[in-house]
């Protein structure tokens, strides 16, 4: 299993766009994929679940993968996070 | 009674229908408990009717072309995914399983409980993303509401009517307008609005902002609506009725008259021919540009290649679009301009952007071209590549110095050589020109006249880099303003060195299809112009009313003028309201 901390630094925080394109980049994965948000677990791989953590500019959170390519996962998923979700923002 | 409502206007236009009121809980929700036998035809119903909205966002996505196809493909994917996940959709069935709802009830229900969940939301923005459940939901309930053909019934009912409604997604707007429906006032929202934008370039009429339309329209009213002052009246009176028929007899002549602009000429009264072009992205643009007689396409934004997908197109790809854009045009000149990205554009487009504190300053356009310069002469070598088919043109833009040109200039060069070695029939000479949207390149034109063989002015830049003014913050909207004196002394500056050596000159910002600039940018000299084809006849009817050596006579008192309210002075005493 692995865990990264991460801070959100788009400006509209995980609103719906963004987190369709997370739960995008995650769909070729196999592994487990989990976003830790004040105490609220949800998995990353459900829009309703990211998008219902509420997580603005500035949220601080804790991204976990586990499974045979947890790695490329995370990587995949921290990507997102500092493009900035590709909204240059 | 006549009742007045005002609004923002957001698509202009005029329109006469009837009331269609549209909200969230308008479906009838049918709140009777369900038989226990009836249960699973009950879960049956609601998985078709869930299925039926993930096709019709499908449909609607395959169908998305142009400027707005990217934005709107974005919220579609977001729906889709939200109508595919169990964590929505889990809770639905459950409420008819065990809760004995019916899948309306249910669906409500659902919608009740997550609404509550965002509306307890700090982040202003996230809060209102309870629109997308709204969004997502009525989709549902409105294939649940639907028998089997009840599907053509609502649709032929749209003719002739009035969308009113709180908002409306940029996704039911391409349908709306497709099924006859006339206009749509809103109850909420802003002219910039994606909605408002798509609303526009489907030329559909929009009033937004109109917070009493809800609460004092109802359903099969008659109601006029203006989308351009965003007045709208319920239970029109005889004399609106005449207003409204002035401006439909004022529209249809307009159209006739431009209609016949078409294979004409663009002269002004003086007998100056002017060279109108057309901007162009997509295929449909380059079409029309053609079937309305544009001189040529003075700007075709490549940007739309590089988007949406995450490899950057290859050299075959891209001789293979700019070819097709060279035969499309049938001899008439086409102006292909090289990347134009930065990283607050850069999405899915495979060139890995970093992101910038301040992109509009930042690594873009020719920047961007030269600090990877595969990715340039990739680009150059298939523009050349397709200039054996047809006369071409290289336009390079966010040039800021001379250098930046001569080192174009060179790349271009060295790949013609190459192409040459290599076999290729490439044209002779393939004139290379800076689009001058950066005020340093503006002022210091005169050093790089020998680097080029022709200037554009992109004034949509210009103007916000001269004026230091994000024109994409509303806050500022209100500084954003083609009139300042300074804009309107660096665009004459800039016709006037380019003429000077020689080289011509096209402007093709949101000003050059904008009818009340017109006569200002042909007192300052201005005779190429590129615009968005539809506002082609339109500009053209007006440069063939003007006078140009008339107005060429006014631009010393117009550059003389040292505020935004002298230069309007000016432009009235002409008879140019602005």
């Amino acid at each position: 299993m692995l865990e990264r901390d991460i801070t959100i630094t788009n400006r509209l925080g995980l609103h719906a766009r963004a987190s369709a394109k997370l739960v995008q980049a995650l769909h070729e994965f196999q592994s487990s994929a989990t976003i830790v948000c004040r105490g609220k677990e949800v998995n990353a791989k459900s829009i309703m679940g990211v998008m219902m953590l509420a997580a603005g500019l500035g949220t601080p959170l804790t991204l976990r993968t586990d499974g045979v390519d947890e790695e490329a996962a995370m990587q995949a998923m921290v990507e997102l996070f500092e493009r900035k979700f590709d909204e240059g923002a | 009674m006549r009742l007045p409502l005002s609004g923002i206007g957001a698509s202009r236009g005029m329109v006469l229908g009837r009331a269609r009121l549209e909200q969230p809980s308008r479906y009838l929700i049918d709140e009777r408990p369900l038989d226990e036998t009836a249960i699973d035809a009950e879960l049956e119903r609601l998985r078709l009717a869930i299925e039926a909205a993930r096709e019709e966002l499908e449909t609607l996505r395959s169908r998305l072309q142009g400027a707005m196809a990217r934005e709107a493909a974005e919220f579609l994917d977001a729906h889709a995914l939200m109508l595919a996940d169990r964590e929505l959709t889990a809770g639905i069935y459950e409420l008819i399983r065990t809760g004995r709802h019916r899948a309306s009830a249910a669906v409500k229900l659902q919608r009740d409980r997550l609404v509550a969940v965002f509306e307890q939301m700090d982040d202003p923005y996230l809060r209102g993303r309870k629109e997308d459940i709204d969004h997502v939901l009525s989709r549902v309930q409105a294939n649940l509401a639907r028998e089997s053909s009840a599907e053509e019934r609502r649709l032929a009912a749209r003719v002739g009517e009035i969308l009113v409604s709180d908002t409306v997604a940029p996704s039911e707007l391409v349908p709306l307008a497709e099924h006859g429906a006339l206009g749509v006032v809103l109850t909420s929202g802003s002219a910039v609005s994606h909605s408002a934008i798509l609303a526009r370039s489907l030329r559909l009429p929009m009033i937004v902002a109109a917070h009493d339309a809800l609460a004092s329209i109802q359903d099969d009213d008659l109601i006029l609506m203006d989308g351009e002052s965003g007045e709208a009246v319920v239970h029109p009176t005889a004399q609106d009725l005449a207003r409204y028929r002035s401006w439909q007899r004022e529209t249809a002549h307009q159209a006739k008259r431009l209609a016949l602009l078409r294979d004409t000429d663009t002269r002004t009264r003086d007998g100056v021919a002017i060279a109108l072009h057309a901007n162009a992205e997509s295929p449909a643009d380059v079409a029309q540009a053609r079937n309305l007689g544009a001189v040529g396409i003075g700007l075709y934004r490549t940007e739309f290649l590089f988007l949406q997908r995450h490899e950057i197109p290859d050299e075959d790809e891209q001789f293979l679009a700019y070819r097709d854009l060279v035969l499309g045009m049938q001899g008439r000149p086409v102006t292909i301009r090289t990347l134009d990205l930065g990283a607050d554009k850069g999405d899915a487009s495979g060139l890995a952007l970093d992101a910038e504190e301040n992109p509009a300053l930042g690594v873009r356009g020719v920047r961007l071209s030269l600090r990877r310069p595969q990715l340039l002469v990739t680009q150059l070598r298939a523009i050349l590549r397709a200039s054996a088919y047809g006369p071409v043109r290289i336009l390079v833009p966010m040039v800021s110095a001379a250098e930046e040109m001569a080192s174009v200039r060179r790349l271009l060069g060295e790949s013609a050589r190459d192409l040459r070695t290599a076999g290729y029939e490439i044209a002779e000479n393939l004139e290379l020109g800076a689009m001058i949207e950066v005020p340093a390149a503006a002022i210091a034109l005169a050093g790089m006249v020998h680097l080029v063989d022709f200037v554009a002015i992109g004034t949509n830049d210009l103007v916000q880099y001269t004026l230091a003014v994000d024109r994409n913050n509303d806050q500022l909207a209100h500084l954003y303003d083609p009139l300042h004196p300074a804009v309107l002394k660096l665009i004459a500056q800039i016709i006037q060195v380019a003429g000077r050596h020689g080289l011509r000159v096209t402007l093709c910002g949101e000003m050059a299809g904008d009818r009340r600039y017109t006569a200002l940018l042909l007192a300052l000299g201005l005779t190429d112009f590129s615009m968005h084809p539809g506002q082609l006849l339109e500009i053209r009817e007006t440069i063939n009313g003007l006078d140009r050596a008339a107005l060429r006579g006014h631009a010393p008192a117009l550059l003389r003028a040292p505020t935004r309210e002298r230069i309007s002075r000016v432009l009235r005493r002409l008879g140019i309201g602005i």
